[in-house]
């Protein structure tokens, strides 16, 4: 079998494969590092355009029966005027906030326009048929398509084109100069909020057509491609160092490659594996990008997290104790859909308790923390399964598993600062994923893991809804009490410190690495055990359950509540699990109004209800 | 004291203060520079030099107070719109675009400009004044020596044709021979016909060719006058020109 793939023709397939889709990967991978250039900025909605590009393609195609020169026009427009949207109505109001605000303004953005592309076009997979003739030239044992040459061509032109506009045209120069150094060429006289909007439009421009070609060359489109092409242009990007623009066509052409050579020795489920594995490889080992000028870019430039200024509200103690006991009294209402709503927005809060020491007292943004819920979920699930541990040991058992995978996992981003932690932590998060998904062996796969046994205390099982609510309800006053102790004490300074200025806490003597991995392995068994509870009551959980939406949620949760906020983590939870599932008619603009709720917050609210602390 | 040049000035700073987060930077802060003049102000660390800079620059936004030139108040403006009105800069540390040549450099100072023959000739008129760069049109500003990169800095601010230069200390960090030839270059500009607002730190040196020097001092200007005057004055050879201890 592996000899037979190994044969000439189909290696010639795939690397044309991998050149192809390496191509759509530099298109996206461009224009993220004219962005970063110019904007400090990794646009996490840049995947969110190029969804749309391609749905602006399918409804042209459909609707007006336009012929292919006149569909890439339109494309073209439409996704650069969507970028000139972006700039002006997302982004430029955050020029002068914290440089990963902006970012997190961009998470807002994709959610809202995912969820609007789902609104308007239905969340199910559409056809988008090749307007080419079907031909395909032989070369040697291999072929070689109209669409893959179309393909090739447009990214040929516009690699040519973008060389041209930088090198030779005033504005292209701006770009440049404002991409060195923003005030410098605003003292030249240069525009810099024109620069900003005008690569903006160009990269996409070129994220929406990377959108309509790859709908075409799969010939289908959905609203949740956007994700994966933002991670897959990041992933490029990185490859080729950060904002560097010809790197980026270098790193997505080696990603594609990389990918689909992977695919032909190891099968398709592992191809996201490989590109994360790239990632994070990438991230420890040359920071600066495989093709990064041996120029002195400070191997952290991204320093300074999201932490506004403000203090934190003082809540009375009376009046946290009046709350905990009338959540504890709540069951005596005969209204079990509100108690089930809010066993639910409390095991979001221990997720996001963990997140918000992570995030918020360390000042390490965490893209990837839902995967800790899935460690523990699955971690209990197994123990519970395979080894017939009861739930009361298999739970606490898999807290402890998750503090030390999660912990061991994210080690390669403890010595990382600022963006490198977001995109490391969010990489380490699909990694782990994906290995849920691949190790059939352990984990059944892409079947899940059913038949997990409900929670049991004492041989008794605990199935009325409210047991369980009072069961979650006492871990997390457990853990936040807890947590809101170690805050106050040695320990919370130290972590704070680190945040506020790594270099001087080190100076001081602090071993900042393993005070983050302290921070990291505390969170991480909190939101191991709620993910453990989650799986016994779901009774089934697959690699989907916890996925990085929910990670983003958490992160709007720990925003709303105020960053290192502990009260303000579970206040989060509960107002953005309970409100929508309270209007149930919103239900499907969900996710559009988390995304506006980021949005807002960021932009007019950023030390959240309660404070940062 | 005699803030108040007598001709009518090209660039008069009124009443400025500027805040720094919540710490005032100026007081009341009101200096000009008469057309085709050297302008210095000394002063040391944190007197808020650099802030003046970059309000004059607009690059902070003062809090109260005007900024004039010539005769407009520029004060509040986008800094794109202030350079197209004349005014050029040589920003502290150079701050030239370190990955693009020499030649892009200087071309980067005419940005404003559309008039592509004038720009050519006056990339000639400007390489004859600095030869040195000649050499170096094709190589990257940022691989160049500290002294070369302020040669390119001053060229690409002339490239403007810009009626006032401000420079943020432009002997900084330089060995002592090319101190002179910036000190030279200075001279040479103004003789142009460019006028000159320069922030020092190296207060003997500034004085040297400045007509009129301001001395700030924790956001107050303490002293001002021709230098003549200035270095004849004890206490200020004592407290800003490094003069002897415990005298």
């Amino acid at each position: 079998m592996m000899i037979n793939q190994l044969a000439f023709g189909p290696w010639l397939d795939y690397t044309v494969n991998g050149l192809i889709i390496g191509n759509i990967y530099a298109l996206l991978a461009v224009g993220l590092a004219l962005i970063f250039g110019v904007a400090n900025l990794i646009n996490f909605a840049h995947g969110s355009v190029y969804t749309v590009g391609a749905y602006l393609g399918w409804a042209s195609i459909t609707y007006l029966h336009t012929p292919l020169p006149v569909t890439l026009v339109i494309v073209i427009t439409g996704s650069a005027l969507l970028g000139v949207a972006i700039e002006r109505v997302g982004l430029r109001a955050l020029h002068g906030s914290s440089r990963i605000a902006p970012l997190l303004a961009t998470i807002g953005i994709s959610l809202v326009l995912d969820q609007l592309v789902q609104l308007f076009c239905s969340p199910d997979p559409r056809a988008l048929a090749s307007q080419l003739p079907d031909l395909r030239i032989q070369i040697g044992r291999g072929t070689i398509g109209t669409l893959d040459l179309l393909i090739a061509g447009v990214g040929l032109v516009s690699a040519t084109g973008l060389y041209g506009f930088l090198r030779y045209t005033k504005l292209g120069w701006a770009v440049r100069a404002t991409a060195q150094d923003q005030d410098a060429a605003r003292q030249m006289g240069v525009d810099t909020d024109r620069v900003n909007v005008t690569v903006f439009a160009i990269a996409s421009a070129l994220g929406g057509v990377s959108g309509l070609l790859v709908g075409m060359y799969y010939n289908s489109i959905d609203p949740n491609m956007s994700f994966d092409a933002t991670l897959k242009g990041v992933v490029a990007m990185m490859i080729g160092g950060l904002g560097n623009v010809p790197g980026a066509l270098g790193g997505g052409l080696l990603l594609g490659l990389t990918e689909s050579y992977g695919i032909a020795l190891f099968g398709s489920s592992y191809r996201n594996l490989f590109a994360f594995a790239l990632l994070i490889l990438i991230l420890v080992a040359a920071p600066n990008g495989l093709f990064g000028r041996r120029r002195d870019l400070p191997p952290e430039p991204m320093t300074g997290t999201f932490i506004a200024r403000s203090r934190p509200l003082r809540l009375p103690r009376a009046l946290v104790a009046g709350v905990v006991l009338a959540a504890a009294l709540l069951p005596l209402l005969p209204a079990p859909y509100l108690l089930q709503t809010l066993t639910t927005a409390l095991l979001s809060a221990l997720l996001a308790l963990s997140l918000t020491l992570v995030a918020g007292t360390v000042g390490q943004i965490s893209l990837g923390h839902a995967a800790l819920l899935a460690i523990g979920g699955y971690a209990s699930g197994l123990l519970a399964l395979d080894c017939g541990l009861p739930f009361v040991w298999s739970v606490p058992l898999a807290g402890v598993i998750t503090a030390l995978l999660g912990t061991l996992l994210v080690f390669p981003a403890l010595r990382m600062q600022g963006h490198y932690v977001s995109i490391a932590t969010l990489g380490i998060g699909e990694i782990v994923t994906l290995v849920i998904l691949n190790w059939t062996g352990l984990t059944q796969g892409a079947m899940g893991l059913t038949g997990i046994p409900a929670p049991a205390i004492g041989g008794i099982e605990l199935t009325s809804v409210r047991s369980v609510y009072w069961l979650v309800l006492v871990l997390v006053v457990a853990i936040a009490l807890l947590q809101t102790r170690l805050l106050s004490g040695h320990l919370g300074r130290t972590w704070r410190a680190i945040r506020e200025d790594e270099v001087a806490a080190r100076s001081y003597g602090v071993a900042a690495n393993r005070y983050k991995a302290l921070a990291f392995g505390f969170g991480a068994f909190g939101a191991g055990v709620g993910g453990a509870i989650t799986a016994h009551l779901y009774s089934y959980i697959d690699y989907r359950t916890f996925d990085t939406t929910l990670s983003i949620l958490a992160l709007t949760m720990v925003i709303l509540g105020g960053l290192g906020n502990v009260a303000g983590a579970v206040l989060g939870s509960v107002l953005l699990v309970s409100l929508p599932e309270l209007f149930r008619a919103a239900a499907e603009y969900r996710m559009l109004a988390y995304g506006l709720v980021l949005l807002v917050l960021i932009r007019y609210r950023p030390q959240g209800l309660l404070g940062t602390v | 004291m005699d803030h108040q040049a007598p001709e009518a000035p090209l660039l008069q700073l009124d009443r400025l203060n500027s805040y720094y987060g919540p710490v005032q930077v100026h007081f009341d802060l009101s200096l000009s520079v008469p057309a085709g003049q050297i302008v210095c102000l000394l002063g040391g660390n944190a007197s808020g030099k650099s802030t003046t800079m970059k309000a004059i620059l607009g690059l902070t936004r003062p809090h109260s107070g005007t900024v004039r030139f010539a005769g407009q108040p520029i004060t509040g403006l986008p800094t794109p719109e202030i350079v197209r009105r004349g005014i050029s800069s040589v920003p502290e540390a150079r701050r030239l675009f370190p990955a693009m040549t020499v030649q892009e450099n200087l071309l980067m100072g005419a940005y404003i400009r559309s008039d592509a023959r004038a720009i050519g000739q006056d990339l000639d008129r400007v390489l004859e004044r600095f030869p040195r760069l000649r050499e170096r049109l094709r190589q990257r500003a940022g691989t160049l020596s500290g002294g070369e990169q302020q040669m390119v800095a001053m060229a690409r601010a002339l490239m403007g044709r810009p009626r006032l230069i401000c420079m943020d200390e432009p002997t900084m960090g330089l060995s002592p021979l090319f101190v002179e030839r910036v000190l030279d270059l200075i001279q040479e500009i103004n003789r142009d016909g460019v006028s000159v607002f320069m922030v020092e730190q190296n207060a003997s040196l500034a004085l040297r060719i400045a007509h009129f020097a301001y001395v700030l001092q924790s956001g107050l200007i303490v002293l001002s006058g021709p230098p003549g005057r200035m270095l004849s004055d004890a206490r200020i050879r004592d407290a800003y020109l490094g003069g002897e201890p415990g005298l």
